[in-house]
């Protein structure tokens, strides 16, 4: 049986701007603190983020953010089902995490002999995660430089076909093997995408409307009964408090010891 | 400058599954025991607590829950014939740490052998003659039965109350079970879980085909119960992060779960974490263990004497543990002689994914580590192999176990990599797909094992296990065998489209598969083929056992834990009954 | 093309079909959706909830009555039909419920989960020991009594999870804590899978006081 359409919940208006990280309010301010909570409102979803305007990049520079922002855009490109990387906040994903204790090799074994290995084998080099994208970029940019022309400035499909030159292992970015950089973009672009909005990407939680995914909150004993139904529920973020503001922690541990 | 501390009766090490239940054990029966655990303690509350838990990235991507791969990964290689290099992030398989170790995070997929696995050598041969096997493979039986096991395996799903349809009663066979399964001597402790949607698609589909499928025994359960050690246990709300989180509702069944808080109660038993044992020690005959010797996480070493060592650690680190020790004799794949390290063996896997239209709507983010369904039809020795050209078997269900998107967003085969194309392709169909595994044995063959490696060292300075393995081509016989069924079973169901994925080599460690690790210091009755006799005591130092999936001569079609928790009981029934009561030799080989 | 049998929510595609605005699917209808429109009308049979839970569904001290207001639709659907049917008991509810067409309790059920949700009702004041104590069960839970977060299943701060624990925040203590002791007791039990007594055995009366009363002091 075919279900009519479902109402398009659509977030056009969200706030570019991901607010600072932040802890949840002391206890005592949920007694005392009247200023945060409309009266009545259960969890208004009109007010997500602090701040207008673009991310705060941190490890990027400018010239990397041109690149970065464009690039992951193509992507996952926005279209008629939904947000791309670039209104996800997906940029702001990867500079929180390659600014912080994953891109400085977190979960990562760097001791040497570093030895080209077999695909079976692995990753194999020396750089961390930051090295290798500020390395990486830094070819890249220079590449372009060269020519006299931008990542950025290309047209849509120029640019695809940059990235495929990159993803086939074409080139070698100082050191970095192009299909390595490019598939550390890609997956990291797909976590920016898909993973919590504490990150710092998701933003509102876009991607996991567009599939239907409901997040962090998660209880269907009852609802698993229910064959073939289809399930639609306001996704919920590990950072979001009673009133719908999802506070973003970007810098959270890889390990829970 | 190493300390040396007073000895106690027991030291145990690694305090996961087998630890707490073998220190729970004797520490019942009066027996001074510690537990040297290189993590650190982690309970319910409030380290399982959602919504931290739910984190997809944090747990599923960055591996939080598993062991620090920064200070002791391993190494690997496909062939002897290449350079083993570190696994420098863990992928294909994870292992665990911490108090409940991997048991912790796993699935709860709680299975028995088949009682052909347990003398698979022989059986095979009586079945299908003595020259069908290839000749590289070295399977071999283990020294137990499954008879023998049966009363532990039953003692241990008690322990866990796994919720499940016994399919073979006293040798009756019941209908809503696995018509397959060995005898069973009682039901499972609770009824199966419910079954989602998908499973009841590829129920129906299978008995079309006239296969027998039946629910997934499960250890997230499917009401509350209250095991034999009087703890209490929560129904599973099918959350969907279930393997490599851990379980905020106390209904998985972990060792903080069943076990540890009456172990911990016990003052016979002293729990030491951040310790990490650098070896077992041995007297100057090197035929009797005088205790271990462990760094804790000040650095500081200490020597811990005591009368039974127990190394009841994650399979490959038993086997890195025995070599480091230098028990028992290292294997060599040059001229097949030595046993440690021998016959390490690891798990087949493949997939089917079938795609549907838009109506047929999936919810995969609805469902428990095993709330399945699936069939053994295509498992083990359930079939005839004659003419097959390999033995060996899968279990095919629709076992598929979350929706969390960063990995799971199916797509079908021919969908670009990324862009348009690709994003189009996964929101039509997130929703609307189907994903089947098939779980395959792993047969040991002599060129794949384990040993320590020349060059990489962990944190400790110690050198790092070292891995070589390459799937065999018994097994992507069986996987392509396998995937055909299962293609059988998605088209059945009415799928647009289905699309089998087969194992194919060579065997990469950057590809998830499962972390069923096994080998290495197998149990037998032949001490030239294995490194502990059929009690997993050493045949080369009697006050030490060796407890955990390293046991296994080759792994068969389903997942290891519930037959390690057979053993682990049956171990500890030895311990208890024959060794501590008179230490030395339990079997003369 | 597969035949599916869209059995078993029959009930809410009738609930939501009368809607008539969200097709046949599970979803919220909860005062987020309200705030950004006006609430529809209080239909006539909506009249004899408020005379006991308030003319805004606030609920009323006397008699520990609930505050019904913002609450998930299928929630108060879902007990609204376990009253008449004997899921749940009430000398109070269950006579009414049991008087409800189908199509009058589809229209309360949706026309109080439209209303936004009052802060809570004055009563007695707990102690900031209780709040804090009975925020660390909602937010963590105890590991010696076996217990989770409140929060997992309740969602963030009591905020309520559709589908899974209802809104608890701002909710009367009393009447929070007279079902805690009902599912202790075994006098309710239409939750599902036993969630919620597996829960409530384990609290003593410590317990039950300080966690309600942490809910009900999150209504402002």
């Amino acid at each position: 049986m075919k279900p009519p359409n479902t109402p398009h919940v659509s977030r056009r208006s969200f706030v570019a701007g991901v607010g600072a990280a932040t802890v949840l309010p002391p206890a005592t301010a949920l007694l005392t603190d009247s200023a945060q909570a409309a009266p009545g409102a259960v969890r208004p979803k009109s007010a997500v983020q602090a701040s207008a305007g673009q991310p705060v990049y941190l490890f990027f520079n400018v010239a990397e953010v041109q690149f970065i922002e464009a690039a992951c855009e193509r992507l996952i490109p926005a279209d008629d089902s939904g947000a791309g990387a670039l209104a996800a906040g997906v940029p702001n994903y990867l500079d929180k995490q390659l600014g912080g204790a994953w891109g400085a090799g977190e979960r990562l074994y760097c001791s040497g002999p570093w030895l080209p290995g077999t695909a079976s084998q692995g990753y194999q080099l020396p750089f961390t995660p930051a090295e290798l994208f500020h390395t990486a970029l830094r070819a890249i940019n220079h590449d372009f430089k060269k020519r006299s022309s931008r990542f950025s400035d290309l047209s849509a499909d120029a640019q695809d076909a940059y990235l495929k030159t990159l993803e086939g292992g074409a080139m070698d970015l100082d050191g970095v093997p192009s299909a390595v950089f490019f598939d550390m973009l890609l997956r990291m672009t797909v976590e920016g995408f898909f993973s919590d909005p504490v990150y710092g990407g998701n933003r509102d939680m876009v991607a996991w409307r567009m599939i239907g995914f409901p997040g962090a909150y998660a209880d269907y004993y009852e609802a698993i009964d229910r064959h073939g139904v289809k399930f639609v529920r306001e996704p919920l973020s590990i950072g979001e408090d009673r009133h719908g503001n999802v506070h973003v922690h970007s810098e959270i541990p890889a390990s829970i010891g | 400058m190493v300390q040396r501390l007073k000895e106690v009766d027991v030291v145990v090490i690694g305090v996961g599954m087998v630890g707490s239940i073998l220190s729970k054990e004797l520490a019942a029966a009066g027996y001074k025991v510690v537990g040297l655990e290189r993590g650190q303690t982690r309970f319910t509350v409030p380290e399982f607590q959602s919504p931290a838990i739910h984190d997809e990235l944090r747990f599923d991507i960055r591996k939080a829950l598993m062991q620090d791969n920064t200070r002791e990964p391993v190494t690997f290689r496909n062939s002897s014939s290449q350079t083993a290099l570190p696994v420098r992030r863990w992928e294909s398989f994870l292992p665990g740490t911490g108090l409940g170790g991997s048991m912790v995070h796993w699935n709860g997929q709680t299975y028995r052998f088949h009682a052909t696995d347990f003398q698979l050598a022989t059986h095979t041969r009586e079945r299908y003659g003595k020259g069908f096997l290839d000749p590289d493979l070295t399977i071999q039986d283990w020294g137990v039965t499954y008879d023998e096991l049966e009363p532990h395996y039953d003692r241990f799903e008690y322990l866990l109350g796994t919720s499940g349809k016994a399919g073979n009663l006293h040798g009756q066979v019941q209908p809503g079970g696995d018509p397959h399964e060995s005898p069973r001597s009682r039901e499972y402790p609770t009824p199966p879980q419910k079954e989602h949607f998908q499973g009841a698609m590829f129920r129906k589909a299978a008995m079309g085909l006239g296969y027998h499928p039946f629910p997934q025994p499960s250890s997230n359960l499917s009401q509350p119960y209250t095991n034999p050690e009087g703890l209490k246990l929560n129904t599973c709300v099918f959350c969907g992060f279930c393997e490599r989180y851990a379980c905020e509702h106390y209904a998985k069944s972990t060792p903080q779960t069943f076990i540890l808080p009456v172990l911990l109660a016990n003052p016979n038993f002293e729990l030491r974490t951040g310790c990490q044992v650098q070896r077992i020690n041995l007297d100057s005959t090197k035929k009797r263990a005088t205790g271990v010797t462990y760094i804790d996480a000040a650095g500081r070493e200490f020597e811990q004497p005591a009368s039974l060592v127990i190394t009841s650690l994650f399979a490959i680190n038993n086997v890195r543990m025995m070599l480091l020790s230098g028990i028992g004799k290292p294997y060599d794949p040059g001229t097949g002689k030595g046993v440690v390290g021998r016959n390490y063996a690891y798990q087949t896997m493949s997939s089917v994914a079938s795609f549907f239209d838009e109506d047929v709507i999936i919810n995969p983010f609805m469902a428990s580590g095993a709330s399945g369904t699936l069939i053994n039809d295509f498992a083990g020795d359930n079939f005839d192999h004659s003419g097959l050209g390999f033995i060996g078997g899968a279990f095919i269900g629709a076992v598929n176990t979350n929706g969390r998107p960063i990995q799971y967003h199916p797509t079908p085969p021919g969908t670009p990599k990324w862009g348009k194309g690709w994003k189009d392709a996964v929101v039509k169909y997130y929703n609307h797909s189907v994903m089947f595994s098939l779980h395959g044995s792993s047969m040991s063959q002599r060129q794949n094992y384990a040993d320590l490696d020349p060059t990489y060292r962990d944190a400790w300075g110690q050198p790092l296990l070292r891995i070589t393995f390459e799937f065999p081509q018994n097994d992507l016989k069986m996987a392509e065998y396998v995937t055909a069924r299962g293609v059988e079973i998605g088209k059945a169901m009415g799928a647009k489209q289905v699309a089998g994925a087969p194992r194919k080599g060579p065997y990469t460690t950057q590809q998830y598969q499962t972390t069923h690790n096994t080998g290495g210091t197998v149990m037998g009755s032949d001490p030239s083929t294995s490194v502990v006799n059929r009690y997993l005591q050493s045949w080369d130092v009697p006050n030490v056992f060796v407890v955990g999936a390293s046991a296994y001569p080759q792994n068969a079609s389903w997942n290891p834990t519930g037959t390690l928790g057979a053993l682990t009981y049956w171990v500890a029934d030895a311990l208890k009954n024959k060794y501590l009561k008179n230490p030395g030799h339990l079997v003369t080989a | 093309m597969t035949r599916i049998n869209t059995q078993g929510w029959k009930g809410a595609l009738v609930m939501v079909t009368v809607v008539g605005s969200c097709g046949i699917q599970l979803s919220t209808a909860n005062a987020a959706a309200a705030a950004a429109k006006p609430s529809p009308p209080a239909p006539p049979a909506a009249a004899a909830c408020q005379a006991c839970h308030g003319s805004k569904g606030e609920g009323m001290v006397e008699g520990d009555r609930p505050r019904i207001a913002g609450q998930a639709a299928y929630y108060l659907d879902k007990q609204l039909r376990d009253f008449a049917s004997g899921s749940r008991q009430s000398a109070i509810m269950s006579p009414i419920a049991k008087t409800l067409s189908d199509a009058d309790r589809a229209k309360i059920v949706v026309y109080f989960a439209s209303l936004p949700m009052p802060a809570a009702l004055a009563s007695t004041a707990p102690t900031t020991a209780q709040v804090s104590f009975g925020r660390q069960l909602a937010f963590e839970g105890a590991e010696a009594k076996h217990v989770q977060a409140c929060d997992n299943c309740h969602g963030p701060e009591g905020s309520g999870v559709t589908f899974s624990g209802p809104a608890l925040a701002g909710q009367l203590a009393p009447y929070l804590a007279a079902q805690l002791k009902s599912w202790q007791q075994g006098s309710r039990r239409n939750d599902a899978g036993s969630l919620m007594s597996s829960v409530a055995v384990r609290l003593d009366d410590a317990d039950i006081a300080a966690v309600t009363s942490y809910y009900a002091s999150l209504g402002k």
